[in-house]
């Protein structure tokens, strides 16, 4: 499982266009395996089995973190026991086949000796297989009993300016089509939650320190539990690279976990059928050093990040007042208040006239991110369009064309509630949001801009 | 294939009883028990659902004992089972060819049927009045798909016991085919066993 | 209603002109030939046929569906489908296949093959058997119908075939799609749940003298199983699908998370289904390639007992192990360490069928002709899907894999390498049997290769492309995750299966013309063993001009091949001297009958009377309720009954019915054109007229 796949190798510098191009140019290797593979048939499929390692940013086989680790070392093993079992299988069907091949019709009285059982072997082969398979059940209910074993880490945390022990946990709550993660400093007790008996529990989630949507931030080397559930329909949560996948199914709460070994940007992508745009569905998790965390923990748990002018024309907007002259992002936070307050929580700008109670009119899973931190976020609708260009500056192209028609560019049925409308904007008036999205939140640091990109 | 006849020489040798099916039951009878083993599935998911349900009854009524009229039901429950009584002299008056009783107990073993759908029907008049709609609760909805089903085959079963007994009554039964009687009965015991489940399950179970 | 008494004063062998009945409506069609003749026919082999016919259009359909998923995955952001299309697209591809293609062709075999290979003369219920093929098309049609009624792709069921709840709800697909497909899947189920009953009876009961049940060929042997694992599993879909159409149609709670309900319900109930579905798609591939490796090899089959005994087992343990579909959505890890341990199970009987067909092959003579080059195809392709099976029982395997592609290879593996390619054993094995002429050898081979060398080309890099991370159910991907390779071969390979198909299609005309200058192929062309190819060629319509008694397993082989001294096989008398030439035409059949197809058509007026408007469920019901009376009233075709002679045969014929659920249940227990070879023909219909008479009495005079 070593040979490296072509198409994996491009440099950091292509763009998006440039890695079509490029592997439009690395036809002919593939069109030599795909000959390689007609010709050798069951051979040639091993020689593709062999050809699946890589660096894909969702790949199973590259593990970054413990729990990823465990199942990946198990499946290796599965892997080779297979491959044992396939070449024996195919070897003794294929070869007997050739090997005793009579040509055109058969002779009269051409008849080989009739056996017609062996209840020795027979046995034996019942027995082998079984062997086997207890052998191979017994590892799977121990690492399974491994991998549900949380142990119990305690991380300080401090949230103006106290600090808490934290013993890392995040819930996640899914929704069509967008993660949204949910941080309690001073923990969550599932169980006490769910006896207060709501009839779909993650709409009545409590107020949370940090409500994010798309990215999950986690301190590296920690052990991250998570509670994973979904106000509208079922949902799958998976960073390959962290640890296997979870549901996330409303009217549950389900553990999981995961951990990271290093500080990095890990890609994930729902995987449970969730309606139209479940394909562009994604999140990705972010591990980030323990003072990089502390001060993502401290950005978030401020207000809204509006500098003084622009907080105090909004504080105007807020009293009623309609300042004069204001900037194009000024006009930008006086339509977020007009425009999004439906939906979109920004804390510091909408937060006196927008409602729970309104967003699940307007919304079948009653929420929609949390926009009061978009910008320090590398993506955004989902996880699936870069926040920056890979130079840094804003996606200015990628925001205006989600302002602008929303499901032009990831499908929706927001006729039907599922996902935002298209509020018929004019050019003038995404160029104003657009600015005033840029003010929400802290951009974040290079590295992840740059990994932000699936190349 | 109207001209074609029947050769009795070529099956003059299994001419004797005819009847020589694999397991030496009849195939229609034999069909009955295959398909009443069909049904069990079918009671055992809607029994599940109720199981998995009995409790989330959110604003509306729960499965209890001031909420349901046990005494009623425990009637109307005692009023089945004597059914499969009568059901069972009904087939015993099939075989011996007694046309008068066998008319009797099957008219009497639909009657009974038809006193326990009634009390169903009353029963439901009086659970939707208190507040327990089809739509309240997941609870309700399975209270109302499971014991309606079950009133659904009562109610075929009474369709057959008529046609039964219209059969008899035009003089059609002989003990030659008591076994249709045998196997409406079979019918008919199966929906019985199937409520002394759901009885347990949703009211002894309150 | 004295047609109905006529017959019964008529003396033994007296014809009836069918003329002589006053009620047109209520007499028996006739005649052989022409489309009537299949449009009502009740006899088991035409209704194979039909099912075999009915089910490879539907191929065409599914096929072009897939074909368009692999258009638009061919390279990345693929614009040719839009998401909902595609959703659309993607389930019904599923549902079609699944119930629309494998099953039905599965029923072909056994409904053409089954009684042919106990001996006996047809089915328990003639009239049975053509109604669950006509609810089987009708129920095909009206899924399919949902791909244009209301415009094209606006009504399409897109919630997957596993049609998860919450998704499935009027809230989150508000269209009627999913409507179609509750009542789709109910339409069809009944048309199986008829089918098992009637089978299950059949095989027990209808066997010839001597056809013990150990002496089965192992092809009815897991058509049995099937039909058990289909009697068991389709009244669970049943109740889900009731439960579902409660919710959409009738505003119940049973998948309303907003009301408190539990999504998981669905998901036990459609996988308690669904699993055993795995083995109703399979068993009977493995049954097929269980009749032509031994033949192919010239050995019988080795270890029936195991072969047998593993079918049971792999039929019993498909019970408790639906659970691994669910390792990841939260059930708690004892449960999900318990699915695991009885999932891994199931791999030590199919190990032993597999190890059992080669041992037959060892040692053998093997000709590799077309339907055993598909049969060891089978062998090492389902071996690919068995052996990721294993890795995905492991659970905590499970969790990187499951809802990937590597999922969505492992199972194209199990159905399309394990049964399809065992259903085109069947079709190049059984044709001469069926049509009476062989498939081209030649073009076999090319369809052979084609098929194989396209499907792994298909399926194979899917593997990679899952553990690469790709997720299942996506409409596009984006450049950069790595996956632009794999899904073009993949797209490439699956137009070379086309061609694969579209060569077997050429080929069947190609060999009816072929045929024409060829000698006929005789009753045995492949010097087989099991009964079927003790008559002619294409089957009589009476199968047998007499009835066999069977001695032992493979008794058709042992009339043809005994031992000399040393054990060596010696030829004892050839196929055509030990084989019935079919010209007996002295042989009572049921007659056919145009309630079946009468009763099948008012079941999609109902199905759409549900979705758009309860009027007209009153014309599909009028057209069932009055299907079944005609059912019951009419004529037994058995000219010749009323001599007393009382028979455990007889019908019931007053309409017992037996499921609430399902209206024309209540036609099933009303089949009175009970045939068996071992019977004597004339008291079955004997029974059967009293039967009948006794309940047209009620509207005699009434």
């Amino acid at each position: 499982m070593t040979e490296p796949t072509n198409h994996r190798s491009f440099g950091d510098s292509v763009t998006r266009e440039g890695s079509n191009k490029l592997a439009v140019d690395s036809t002919p290797r593939h069109t030599r395996r795909m000959r390689r593979t007609a010709v050798t048939g069951f051979v040639g499929l091993t020689l593709l089995l062999a050809g699946c390692a890589g660096d894909a940013e969702l790949d199973t086989l590259e593990p970054q973190g413990p729990d990823a680790r465990t199942i990946d070392n198990f499946s290796n093993w599965l892997f080779i026991a297979s491959f044992v079992v396939f070449f024996i299988i195919i070897g003794l069907s294929a070869g007997v086949a050739m090997k005793n091949r009579v040509k055109g019709d058969y002779e009269e009285g051409d008849w080989p000796e009739q056996v017609h059982g062996n209840n020795k072997a027979e046995i034996a082969w019942t027995a082998l297989p079984a062997i086997l398979m207890i052998a191979i059940a017994a590892f799977t209910v121990i690492t399974l009993f491994d991998l549900n074993n949380d142990e119990s880490n305690a991380y300080a945390v401090s949230v103006d300016g106290e600090t808490m022990q934290w013993e890392p946990h995040v819930v996640v709550v899914g929704h069509q089509w967008w993660w949204e993660y949910r941080y309690y400093f001073d923990g969550f007790d599932v169980d006490a939650f769910l006896d207060e008996g709501h009839a779909n529990p993650a709409k009545h989630l409590p107020e949370a320190d940090i409500v994010t949507s798309g990215q999950m931030i986690i301190p590296a080397g920690q052990e991250i539990e998570l509670s994973v559930t979904s106000r509208d329909v079922i949902h799958s949560h998976w960073i390959p690279a962290l640890n296997g996948k979870r549901d996330a199914v409303p009217g549950r709460i389900s553990p999981w976990k995961l951990e990271a070994d290093e500080p990095g940007y890990y890609f994930g992508q729902c995987t449970e059928f969730c309606g139209l745009s479940h394909a562009r569905m994604r999140m990705q998790t972010i591990a980030l050093d323990d003072a990089d965390f502390a001060a993502w923990v401290a950005n978030q748990t401020s207000a809204a990040p509006l500098s003084g002018e622009d907080a105090a024309y909004v504080a105007a907007l807020q009293a009623g007042e309609i300042p004069e002259n204001p900037t194009e992002a000024q006009r930008g936070l006086d339509l977020l208040r007009s425009q999004c307050s439906g939906c979109h929580l920004i804390e510091g700008v909408n937060d006196d006239i927008w409602t729970q109670e309104g967003t699940e009119i307007n919304l079948s899973a009653g929420a929609a991110p949390n926009l009061t931190h978009l910008a320090s976020r590398s993506t955004f609708a989902g996880g699936i369009f870069p926040m920056y260009n890979k130079d840094g500056s804003l996606n200015q192209n990628a925001l205006e064309a989600w302002l602008r028609d929303p499901a032009a560019v990831k499908a929706n049925n927001a006729d039907n509630r599922q996902g935002m409308p298209n509020l018929g904007l004019s050019e003038a008036q995404i160029d104003d949001l657009v600015a005033a999205l840029a003010l929400l939140g802290e951009k974040p640091e290079q590295w992840i801009i740059t990994e932000s990109f699936s190349e | 294939m109207a001209e074609a006849v029947l050769d009795s020489a070529v099956h003059a040798a299994d001419d004797d009883h005819g009847h020589s099916t694999g397991t030496g039951i009849s195939n229609n009878k034999l069909a009955m028990w295959v398909f009443l083993g069909s049904e069990c599935l079918l009671f055992g998911g809607l029994i599940s659902t109720y199981l998995l349900y009995r409790h989330n009854i959110q604003d509306g009524p729960g499965p209890s004992e001031e909420f349901f009229d046990i005494p009623f039901t425990s009637a109307s429950s005692f009023v089945l089972l004597m059914s499969s009584l009568t059901m069972v002299l009904a087939h015993y008056a099939a075989e011996r060819g007694d046309n008068r009783k066998l008319k009797i107990w099957l008219l009497t073993t639909a009657l009974l049927g038809s006193v326990f759908v009634a009390g169903q029907i009353y029963e439901f008049t009086v659970f939707v009045e208190e507040g327990l709609g089809w739509s309240t609760s997941p609870f309700s909805s399975a209270f109302y798909a499971l014991t309606g089903f079950h009133g659904v085959h009562v109610t075929i079963g009474i369709i057959m016991l008529l046609s039964t007994f219209i059969s008899a009554v035009r003089g059609r039964m002989h003990p030659g085919n008591a076994e249709t009687v045998e196997i409406v009965g079979l019918y008919w015991h199966f929906v019985d066993i199937v409520w002394v489940f759901i009885f347990t399950v949703i009211y002894l179970a309150a | 209603m004295a047609i109905i008494e006529n017959p019964l004063e008529l003396e033994s062998g007296t014809v009836v002109e069918v003329a002589e009945r006053p009620l047109g409506a209520l007499t028996r069609p006739s005649g052989n030939t022409g489309w009537a003749s299949w449009l009502f026919t009740v006899d088991h082999k035409r209704i194979g046929i039909m099912y075999g016919a009915f089910a490879m259009f539907f191929f065409l359909i599914g096929g072009l569906e897939a074909l368009a998923i692999r258009l638009q995955l061919a390279v990345p952001n693929g614009k040719i489908l839009s998401p909902e299309v595609y959703n659309q697209v993607f389930t019904m591809h599923g549902v079609t296949m699944i119930f629309l293609v494998i099953m039905p062709l599965a029923a072909a075999f056994a409904n053409y093959l089954l009684p042919l290979q106990i001996g006996a003369r047809d089915v328990a219920f003639p009239r049975m058997n053509a109604l669950s093929l006509w609810v089987f098309v009708a129920g095909g049609f009206f899924l399919c119908s949902s791909l244009f009624i209301g415009g094209w792709f606006k009504n399409v069921p897109n919630g997957g075939w596993f049609n998860y709840a919450p998704n499935s709800g009027t809230l989150f697909s508000p269209t009627q799609g999913i409507d179609f497909y509750a009542v789709g899947l109910q339409i069809l189920g009944i048309a199986s749940l008829v089918s098992a009953i009637n089978l299950i009876v059949t095989t027990l009961n209808m066997r010839a003298e001597g056809m013990t049940l150990m002496r089965m060929p192992v092809l009815t042997w897991m058509l049995l199983v099937v039909q058990f694992l289909l009697l068991f599993a389709l009244p669970v879909i049943t109740v889900a699908l009731f439960l579902l159409m409660f919710d959409r149609l009738w505003g119940a709670n049973f998948f309303n998370v907003e009301m408190g309900a539990d999504p998981l319900l669905w998901q036990h109930l459609f996988w308690i289904f669904g699993h055993p579905e795995v083995y109703i798609l399979i068993l009977p591939s493995f049954g097929i390639i269980s009749e032509v490796i031994p033949v192919f090899s010239r050995k019988p089959i080795f270890g029936y007992s195991f072969m047998v005994g593993s079918g049971i087992a792999i039929g019993f343990l498909g019970w408790g192990v639906w659970a691994h579909h669910m390792f990841v959505s939260g059930l708690g890890p004892i449960s999900v360490a318990a699915f695991s341990v009885s999932t891994m199970m199931i791999a030590v009987p199919t190990g032993v069928k597999i190890l059992n067909w080669v041992a037959t092959m060892w040692g053998g003579k093997i000709r590799l002709t077309t339907a055993m080059l598909f049969a060891v195809g089978v062998v090492s392709m389902f071996t690919i899907g068995g052996l990721s099976g294993v890795t995905h029982s492991v659970s905590v395997a499970d969790t990187q894999q499951t809802d990937t592609y590597y999922i969505v290879a492992h199972f194209h593996y199990v159905i399309f390498g394990g049964a399809l390619l065992g259903i085109f054993s069947g079709f190049y094995f059984w044709w001469p049997k069926m049509f009476g002429y062989k498939l081209n050898e030649k073009w076999g081979k090319w369809n052979f290769w084609l098929q194989i060398v396209g499907f792994n080309l298909t399926f194979g890099p899917m593997h990679i492309l899952g553990l690469q991370g790709m997720s299942r159910r996506i409409d596009s991907y984006d450049p950069g995750y790595g996956f632009e390779t794999w899904n073009l071969v993949s797209s490439i390979g699956s137009f070379v299966i086309f061609f694969g198909v579209l060569i077997f299609i050429i080929n069947i005309f190609v060999s009816k013309k072929q045929a024409e200058h060829l000698p006929p192929v005789g009753p045995d062309p492949w010097d087989a063993r099991s009964l079927e190819w003790m008559t002619a060629s294409p089957t009589p319509e009476h199968n047998f001009d007499e009835d066999i008694v069977v001695d032992s397993l493979d008794h058709f082989w042992h009339q043809k091949y005994g031992y000399d001294d040393d054990g060596n096989v010696v030829r004892i008398a050839y196929a055509e001297d030990v084989a019935q030439d079919g010209s007996n035409d002295n042989v009572h059949l049921p007659s056919p009958s145009y309630w079946p197809l009468v009763l099948s058509a008012g079941l999609p007026f109902i199905g759409y009377g549900v979705i758009y408007n309860y009027w007209l469920c009153a014309i599909g019901g009028f057209l069932v309720l009055g299907a079944i009376f005609g059912w019951i009233f009419e004529p037994p075709d058995d000219p010749d009954g009323g001599h007393g002679h009382h028979d455990d045969h007889g019908d019931d014929g007053d309409g017992h019915s037996a499921d609430s659920s399902d209206a024309d249940d209540s036609a099933e227990k009303t089949d009175d054109d009970l045939v068996s070879v071992g019977a004597d023909t004339a008291e079955a219909g004997d029974a059967a007229t009293t039967e009948t008479t006794a309940t047209a009495g009620e509207a005699d005079n009434g």
